[in-house]
């Protein structure tokens, strides 16, 4: 305290000028008290106008649909459209997600446009006086810290100022985002649909739908399973209400959901669902049976504002320990001048990394705590559920245990690469041309190669089973039979990456000392000796490092499962990436798609920790 | 260097004559381009006759296939989409790894090690867990089904980073210290002696980025939704699904989409081969 001050005097002192610490401090303590006090009153203020009567929003709800096909169900277009106020933002509403994403079907999601706008949050004094608020407490405190030297370099602190001032402008105007999700205008974020069909008895395809709607019958909504678009918990309300119930209310974390039920008369324009059924006629619409069923979710976002308000809060905290990294190098205006030189030619990379890398790791690891889901716009916090329900998951654990056989192909490969390589090792011309056979599978596209591998797999006209049908061994199921998918497919991957591994073997072999092979022929050695003692020593960081990195690789395996089976037949090639795959872009739970990529990590991490605990130490001293 | 590699014999292989090698390598080979050689010839059959001869050629080469396959989808959209993403990324990744790892190698700051090391750490990180956060943070940013959003994530590599750093780290440091004397700055010594050094090892990740990307099926088939958005791997993927039992016209398309990769290998074989055993020697 008295060593900060004395530093801030003899400052002071060296400039001729510059505020006295005393000053400063008084500065500090001010900011942090406006900040607060600001923080507040814009919490107190989203938090009393964001409770809103939701009975009202429900009546007045206002649906749209996004793009019903040209000349589709006009009628129902006009009645939705009727009561719909399309935003000029709506396309990036709830729902845009998955439609955009193509894993939905248009007009699937039915979005709301804000009833009115929000009141403009005060963002930029706010944002000023978390900025003042950071600097002050960050320079009083730096000060105190580490004393300046007499002459204070300033140009260095003009990025450091810049930088400061984006973190704070960044993170406080992405609290005011999440604060203003929470204020009046944004109540109600959205409504979806299902349409239901209650013909009884009928043939469901004689009931309108709606183009893409999700859609269940009666007996569907009295059943979970059958609204998997929807949050479990929602889907188990919507299924426990009784029928007769028109209006309800489910509350899961931080979502409300407004459940009103609602029929209208269809359009008698013909809108066959199922154009070649034959049976199909013109719907009655006096049946009600026959009327347009919707059951209409109003979400109302509920939470608290604990989390923007956090963020909020660390914008300043962020800023100080910033300051803090850069402000004990500007004392020596040489490394400070070294060091952001450095962080200049790191800083494209070193963005790109955070933004798009370690910052969506840990993002990753917050989406894998919630019930999040692709098209709700709350996702309520759930702790470890996922990966307690992951834990129960049988069919994720096959796709793990189908993901390690999987694995199983790598040291066959490599035996294989080993021995072209070897084959190869004396006639480097030969080399040359056999190259490009070997090495295009492993770096040609993964898709096309899985097509001709199907075309060549096909059951009863690959060339595969023509060839075994024409010696007389008679056709494989290659592809669908469960018990030979895997294995066909780790047949292709050991066929993909052997070129590769060959001549990573190549440069491992080349590097092996040729007098070792002449001192092992001078003690007569045979050429099986010598590979046992030389070449497969020799190798070991060679084989060690293939080993590694094929397995991290084939754990991520994705494209010929996704082309060639769909992780079919019954499950027998459902690997890892593709269960995460359709689990957050076709069942749109990506909270507990993350979980298991988590999950996932987890397992390549193990492995090759093993690999380095069991193997490299043993090789190294072999 | 060379006769020793070629007299330094060693392993079972030795004990084989020279045309019983030949012949095993012959025979790899061909199990090797079987596939592509069977991809070939399906091409140009006609659509009934690959399910009734059992022939292996095509009775007569059906040309049209190509391009009637090609222009069932935009297919030229598709390799324009494909070639322009593939080469921002290749100019992000070499822009990216170049300053980087010139900094890792060359340049002194405190925790670069330990940086270098938090960079590396991430190469063991299956791409997946990412693949969430950057689709919400892309839709967030309204650039699902746009380039912007197709490249944005793949702009920097840390294995290129890796590559380019070894890489510096081997060029001698005499030039960049007269240049240094004669008064040049930081960045006049990269642009004007160390990069231009570096040339090779630029080639060599230029090369694999443009193959990667080229590759790179998963991330676009994310983030891309519309036809016009699609690159060549997710519209054949597309068209597989779509024109399901039309094998000419698949194979069609498997060859166009395969041609330029080998083409590209068969004259830049050598980067290839430095690429990966820079890679595996570390």
């Amino acid at each position: 305290m008295r060593g900060g001050d004395g530093g801030g005097r003899g400052a002071g002192r060296g400039r001729g000028s510059g505020p006295s610490p005393g000053a400063l401090r008084a500065a500090a303590t001010a900011a942090t008290a406006l900040g607060l006090a600001l923080i507040l009153g814009v919490a107190a203020g989203t938090v009393s106008h964001g409770r809103h009567d939701n009975a009202t929003h429900v009546a007045r709800m206002a649906a749209a649909l996004w793009e019903l096909p040209a000349g589709g169900d006009a009628a129902v277009t006009a009645f939705l459209e009727g009561r719909a106020t399309i935003g000029p933002d709506e396309k990036a509403g709830p729902g845009a997600h998955a439609y955009r994403a193509g894993t939905l079907e248009p007009a699937a999601w039915i979005a709301v446009a804000p009833e009115e706008p929000g009141p403009g949050w005060p963002l930029i004094p706010t944002t000023l006086a978390l900025l003042g608020l950071s600097l002050m407490s960050a320079w009083a405190f730096a000060r105190r810290r580490f004393p300046p030297p007499s002459r204070y370099p300033t140009l260095p602190a003009l990025p450091a100022t810049l930088l400061l001032a984006a973190t704070a402008v960044a993170s406080t105007s992405w609290a005011h985002r999440a604060l203003g999700d929470l204020s009046a205008g944004r109540a109600v974020h959205g409504t979806r649909a299902i349409e239901v069909a209650l013909a009884h008895g009928a043939d469901p395809g004689h009931a309108p739908r709606v183009a893409g709607l999700p859609w269940a019958t009666t007996e569907g909504l009295a059943s979970p399973d059958e609204l998997w678009t929807l949050p479990r918990e929602v889907a188990e309300a919507v299924a426990a209400a009784p029928p007769s119930a028109p209006a309800y209310t489910v509350t899961v974390g931080g979502a409300t959901y407004h459940v009103a039920r609602t029929a209208f008369p269809t359009p008698t324009s013909p809108a066959p669902p199922i154009p070649q059924d034959p049976t199909a006629t013109e719907p009655d619409a006096a049946n009600p049976a026959n009327h347009l069923h919707l059951v209409l979710l109003g979400y109302e976002d509920t939470r608290s504002p604990a989390i923007p308000l956090a963020a909020a809060a660390a914008a300043p905290a962020l800023a100080t320990i910033l300051l803090l990294f850069l402000l004990p190098l500007s004392a020596r205006p040489r490394a400070l001048r070294r060091t952001l030189t450095a962080w200049g030619f790191l800083s494209p990379a070193a963005a790109l990394l955070l933004l798009f890398t370690f910052g969506p790791l840990l993002f990753s690891l917050w989406i894998s705590l919630h019930e999040w889901h692709l098209v709700d716009p709350v996702h309520p916090f759930t702790g470890l559920a996922n990966y307690g329900a992951l834990l129960l998951d049988g069919e994720w654990w096959s796709a793990i245990r189908n993901t390690a056989v999987f694995t199983l192909h790598v040291p066959f490969a490599m035996a294989v690469a080993l021995g072209l390589a070897l084959l190869t090792r004396r006639s480097r011309r030969a080399v040359r041309w056999a190259r490009l056979a070997l090495f295009l599978p492993g770096i040609t596209s993964v898709v096309a190669i899985a097509v001709v591998w199907k075309w060549l797999l096909d059951d009863g006209y690959g060339l595969v089973n023509r060839a075994l049908e024409g010696v007389g061994l008679g056709s494989v199921a290659w592809l669908t039979s469960p018990d030979t998918a895997l294995v066909t497919l780790m047949a292709i991957s050991v066929w993909m990456v052997v070129g590769y591994q060959m001549v990573v073997f190549q440069a491992g072999l080349a590097a092996i000392p040729r007098d070792w092979y002449d001192a092992a022929r001078v003690d007569g050695a045979g050429p099986l000796q010598r590979f046992r003692h030389i070449t497969l020593p020799g190798l070991r960081h060679t084989l060690f490092f293939v080993l590694v990195t094929s397995v991290i690789g084939s754990f991520q395996v994705f494209g010929l499962v996704y082309v060639m089976t769909e992780g079919g037949p019954l499950g027998s090639t459902d690997v890892a990436v593709y269960h995460i795959y359709r689990e957050a872009w076709e069942f749109l739970r990506v909270g507990n798609a993350a979980a298991m990529s988590w999950v996932l990590f987890a397992v390549v991490f193990v492995a090759t920790w093993l690999h380095f605990r069991l193997l490299e130490r043993r090789w190294a001293h072999a | 260097m060379r006769d020793v590699r070629r007299r330094a014999g060693g392993g079972p292989s030795a004990g084989l004559g020279k045309g019983a090698r030949a012949l095993l390598l012959a025979a790899a080979c061909l199990a090797m381009a079987a596939p592509f050689l069977w991809m070939a010839a399906t091409s140009l059959m006609g659509q009934l006759e690959v399910f009734s001869s059992g022939r292996l050629l095509p009775e007569t080469a059906l040309w049209s296939n190509y391009p009637d396959a090609l222009t069932a989808q935009p297919f030229a959209r598709y390799f324009l989409n494909s070639l322009l993403f593939a080469a921002v990324v290749v100019a992000g990744q070499v822009a990216t790894a170049t300053t980087a790892g010139y900094a890792f190698a060359r340049l002194e700051f405190p925790g670069r090690d330990r940086v270098f090391m938090l960079f590396l750490a991430t190469m063991m990180v299956p791409v997946v867990i990412v693949l969430i956060p950057r689709f919400l943070m892309i839709d967030a940013l309204g650039w699902i089904d746009s380039y912007q959003g197709l490249v944005s994530t793949e702009l920097v590599s840390v294995w290129g980073i890796f590559l380019m750093r070894q890489y510096f780290r081997t060029v001698p440091r005499e030039l960049e210290d007269a240049a240094r004397v004669d008064g040049a700055g930081p960045l006049r010594i990269f642009w004007n002696v160390a990069l231009p050094l570096a040339k090779p090892a630029v080639a060599t990740l230029a090369l694999f980025a443009f193959i990667d990307a080229w590759k790179n099926f998963l991330w676009p088939l994310l983030v891309t939704r519309s036809m016009e958005m699609r690159v060549v791997e997710v519209g054949i993927a597309a068209f597989h699904s779509t024109y399901e039992i039309n094998w000419p016209y698949q194979m069609a398309a498997g060859v166009v989409a395969v041609l330029p990769i080998a083409l590209l290998f068969l004259f830049t074989q050598r980067y290839f081969v430095r690429g990966i055993q820079l890679e595996g020697i570390r």
